[in-house]
């Protein structure tokens, strides 16, 4: 949220724009529930496991890409929109990396009950 | 906002992180998520949370143009597909509470799934109330207008749509409830009218304020000028649904390889 760099579909640009616009939404948004229905096929799909989570990271991972250049303007709000909105992600993913790695070390494991 | 939906990503990866800890370190005995969750259920609200993003980036677009009805019916658009959402997320839990016994603290999986997923649930309600009060303010008089009804009319504006929107959910559920319990689909009808006959009544009569509220009374003080409170909500709305892409993945589509 924050002052286009430069006009976003805004009344200076013209129809023209407004119309090639609205059809890349309908186009990003068709595509992101073609990769839904991709994602949902694949889990019952006989391939390795990790080659499975491997596919189902990137796809979301290009959803969520999408989403937030396009949906949520980042592609055409200034740098520091996006800056800062990567510095949390960064910091989430950082922090759900440590837990799983921490968590998954020999030494964390819950003790066996006698 | 950005800097609100930096920390909110901060707050979502350890509530994700937690779930996926306990899941990768799975008690004995504890229930097996795939005979819990049903991914046809959980495929169609995740098409319906994308498609109501699609909406919210065109009423943003409306809006930036000063397309006020075009804004109206794409906010309105969103909050339904939004009640959907919400609706199904209730639907879910009830059945997972009722049939398949995972309450928040008879296991482990039910109190971090819960939790994630109701979570996300409150924003996407939180996120309904706001995508409400836009709509009621874009009818705002403009200058020289009723100001000094505006606002109790637009509180009761308010509270008949929120009344609907409500009304609407209860009658979702109890014909779903109906369709469930009765053996036959006339069984299921006559259960479903018998059950809900008030609260159908009362969603008309609320529809039928809100039309009358909605009604056109001249200009008003809602355009171009507003676009940044329209865009800012959008960013929530669309961060939900980018959450809702991590969790779809990580909480339900993994628990399946």
């Amino acid at each position: 949220m924050s002052a286009p760099s430069h006009s976003a579909g805004g009344h200076a640009d013209g129809h023209g724009h407004d119309e090639s616009k609205f059809q890349i939404y309908v186009q990003i948004a068709m595509l992101l529930a073609v990769i839904t229905g991709v994602e949902i096929v694949a889990v019952f799909l006989p391939f390795p496991k990790w080659v499975l989570v491997s596919s189902l990271v990137v796809l979301s991972l290009v959803k969520f890409l999408f989403v937030i250049f396009y949906f949520m303007h980042l592609r055409w709000d200034k740098p520091f929109c996006t800056i800062l909105f990567f510095i949390g992600l960064v910091l989430a993913s950082g922090t759900v990396w440590a837990l799983l790695a921490l968590f998954s070390a020999e030494a964390s494991l819950p003790l066996p009950t006698p | 906002m950005w800097a609100f939906l930096a920390s909110d990503c901060m707050f979502f990866g350890v509530l994700i992180a937690t779930h996926l800890v306990y899941r990768l370190n799975p008690p004995a005995g504890g229930l097996d998520p795939k005979l819990v969750f049903s991914v046809e259920l959980t495929s169609f609200s995740t098409f319906i949370l994308l498609m109501s993003s699609l909406m919210m980036a065109l009423a943003v677009t409306a809006i930036q143009k000063g397309n006020v009805r075009s804004c109206r019916w794409s906010l309105l658009t969103t909050i339904f597909f939004g009640m959907i959402f919400l609706g199904c997320q209730v639907y879910e839990f009830q059945h997972f509470v009722v049939d398949k016994k995972m309450t928040l603290s008879n296991s482990l999986l039910g109190t971090t799934f819960y939790t994630l997923t109701g979570t996300h649930g409150c924003h996407v309600a939180i996120g309904v109330l706001w995508l409400t009060l836009m709509y009621v303010r874009s009818f705002k008089p403009g200058a020289g207008s009723a100001q000094r009804t505006w606002l109790s009319h637009q509180l009761l504006h308010a509270l008949a749509f929120l009344a609907l929107l409500g009304l609407c959910l209860k009658v979702t559920l109890g014909l779903v409830h109906a369709i469930q319990v009765e053996p036959t689909l006339g069984a299921a009808m006559g259960h479903f009218v018998k059950a809900e006959f008030l609260a159908m009544v009362g969603a008309l009569a609320a529809t039928a304020a809100c039309g009358w509220f909605a009604r056109p009374r001249g200009p008003v003080a809602f355009g171009e000028a507003n676009a940044i409170d329209v865009e800012s909500m959008g960013l929530y709305w669309h961060f939900v649904d980018i959450v809702w892409i991590v969790i779809f993945t990580a909480v339900y589509l993994l628990e399946y390889l």
